[in-house]
């Protein structure tokens, strides 16, 4: 007969609550996470065209938009005529 | 707290930055047996996160990730990471105790093959503290890329407790039952390698740090400057534009009694030297402006580095910038005195970088019981014979090594431990 193994997180849970701040920071970053890939669904966009699309702050967008790019759901496209801004598009 | 035999070696070396890693690695190599006890997650201190050095401009993790493998290959050397040491005691000569105290990490070290699959899967994000918070990383996170030991960790105050990592784990790693452990050690001598600490440029208000989203540090700067960058390439924070003005601040923190620190960091005005040739390499059509009181190029090679970084373009300015104000497009107005016409002078620049200065790491001071360490007039730790021997501290059997005694850069910070590890092998010898 197969024994259940003991998941540990049931363990750390009888002693550890997550405190409001964490869960509220968990929120936040779902929220912003899929604002900015709805953004990007239909084409690639600049940094400032998915702040303007969002209503996000810029450099929120950024910080978040690096991070999914850090994790793989988001590539880097080309940049701009001007050299100023790179473009970023939905990993396929 | 659950508790653990005792351990026993001949030296203990506290902090994993090159000093402490030169300093274990010497005495390895003549025998004696050496804890190394690194604080954080990873060996390799400061050092390891930089693009690359001054003033040959070679690649800094190149130099760094050999010695780290070198360190914690070495059979003479035990290491523990994200591990403090407290209650020092010299009981005797050629004996000391103290209580080392291993954190948890939340996986079994041995068992974590670092493969990331917890890490892909995990729902929180937070500000990365390796890449100076530019960008986000997981609730459980490999330190970085080149982290040694390259095993996870978890940052149980930001974890939600969803339990995914240790669900999708392989090979069963993740143990969320791991506690604190205290651990007896009985060394015969000490080396202190805690290194420095940065300064926090949100001290000085009217610079803007924080708020102004374009006004970064130098050490994001050097994160920006690696394979390993945060972004694509050299942006912006506030909205991703590649800069093309890019101005730096010297002796930010520094030389400064108002934020209490009157001495030289001794290294800002190289590494922005530095950093300055390397943006014009990452950005060719970039202009960079150095704004300095003056220039401190007083090591083998510093000068004609200097001078090649006016050879490539890049303009110095002498002159103390007193504040910064933002424009509506994110670009930054520098308001600073130009010594050489004694004029007010503003000017615009799309990025500021401010080149802080080093501070000393008071943990240091908190590791000793009985007796207590002294430390100098500017809470480095004292070095008790300057001139004669470096290493030496009030405590015989305790030396120094790298910048917990000062400012220095690696060159002389690995010399420094060099002479902190000969001290050492003498005083267990004889
Ligand atoms: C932006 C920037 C760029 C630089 N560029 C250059 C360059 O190009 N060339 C150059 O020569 N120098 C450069 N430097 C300087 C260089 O970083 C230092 O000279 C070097 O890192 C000093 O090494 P260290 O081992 O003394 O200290 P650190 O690198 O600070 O290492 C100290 C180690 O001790 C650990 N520690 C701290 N407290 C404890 C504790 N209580 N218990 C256990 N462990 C502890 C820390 O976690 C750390 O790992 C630069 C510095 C900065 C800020
Ligand atoms: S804890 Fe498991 S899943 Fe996470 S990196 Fe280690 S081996 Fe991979
Ligand atoms: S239990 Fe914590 S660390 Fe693990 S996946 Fe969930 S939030 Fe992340």
């Amino acid at each position: 007969m197969e024994i259940k193994k003991i998941k540990t997180i049931d363990i750390i849970k009888e002693k550890r609550t997550v405190s409001a701040e964490a869960k509220q920071n968990h929120k936040e970053y779902n929220k912003i996470k899929k604002l900015i890939l709805k953004s990007l669904e239909s084409e690639a966009k600049t940094i400032p065209q998915i702040a303007g699309e969002t209503k996000l702050p810029p450099d929120v967008v950024t910080f978040y938009l690096m991070t999914l790019r850090k994790y793989g759901s988001i590539e880097t496209g080309e940049i701009d005529d001007m050299d100023e801004y790179f473009s970023y598009k939905l990993k396929k | 707290m659950e508790q653990q035999n005792e351990l026993s070696f001949d030296t203990l070396v506290i902090g994993g930055g090159i000093a402490g890693s030169e300093a274990a690695i010497n005495l390895a190599n003549l025998n004696y047996k050496v804890i190394l006890v690194e604080k954080d997650l990873s060996l390799g201190g400061k050092m390891i996160h930089l693009s690359k050095v001054f003033p040959t401009l070679d690649c800094s993790a190149c130099i760094t990730t050999p010695k780290v493998s070198e360190t914690i290959r070495h059979p003479n050397i035990t290491i523990y990471t994200y591990s403090e040491v407290k209650n020092i005691v010299k009981v005797s000569e050629k004996k000391f105790t103290a209580t080392l105290v291993k954190k948890p990490r939340y996986v079994d070290e041995d068992l974590c093959t670092g493969c990331q699959e917890c890490e892909d899967k995990c729902p929180v994000v937070v500000k990365d503290q390796f890449q100076y918070d530019l960008v986000g990383r997981k609730a459980v996170y490999v330190p970085f890329s080149i982290a040694n030991p390259r095993v996870v960790n978890i940052d149980i105050e930001n974890c939600i407790l969803c339990g995914l990592c240790e669900k999708v784990c392989p090979v069963d790693a993740i143990d969320f039952t791991q506690e604190a452990v205290d651990i007896p050690l009985t060394v015969k001598s000490v080396i202190i390698a805690t290194g420095y600490e940065l300064f926090d440029p949100t001290q000085i208000l009217r610079y803007g740090f924080g708020k102004f989203k374009n006004v970064v540090t130098a050490m994001q700067m050097e994160r920006q400057l690696v394979p390993t960058r945060p972004y694509n390439s050299v942006l912006r924070p506030k909205d991703g534009k590649m800069p093309d003005n890019i101005a730096y601040i010297l002796c930010t923190g520094s030389r400064d009694e108002t934020v209490g620190n009157p001495i030289c960091s001794q290294i800002c005005c190289m590494y922005s030297v530095k950093q300055a040739q390397l943006l014009l390499g990452a950005l060719p059509m970039a202009d960079v402006s150095i704004y300095c009181m003056d220039i401190r190029a007083f090591g083998k090679g510093f000068c004609e580095f200097y001078q090649q970084a006016i050879g490539m373009g890049v303009e110095f300015h002498k002159g103390k910038v007193a504040k910064i104000t933002e424009k509506e497009n994110g670009n930054l107005i520098l308001r600073y005195e130009d010594i050489e016409e004694g004029k007010i002078k503003e000017v615009e620049h799309d990025l500021v970088v401010l080149s802080i200065g080093v501070l000393p790491n008071p943990d240091a001071k908190l590791l000793f019981n009985n007796p207590v360490i002294e430390s100098d007039e500017f809470n480095y730790i004292k070095q008790i014979d300057e001139l004669l021997c470096p290493p030496e501290t009030n405590i015989e059997g305790v030396y120094v090594a790298g910048t917990s005694s000062g400012p220095m850069d690696i060159p002389d910070s690995i010399l420094s431990a060099g002479a902190a590890s000969a001290c050492s092998a003498n005083y267990i010898r004889n």
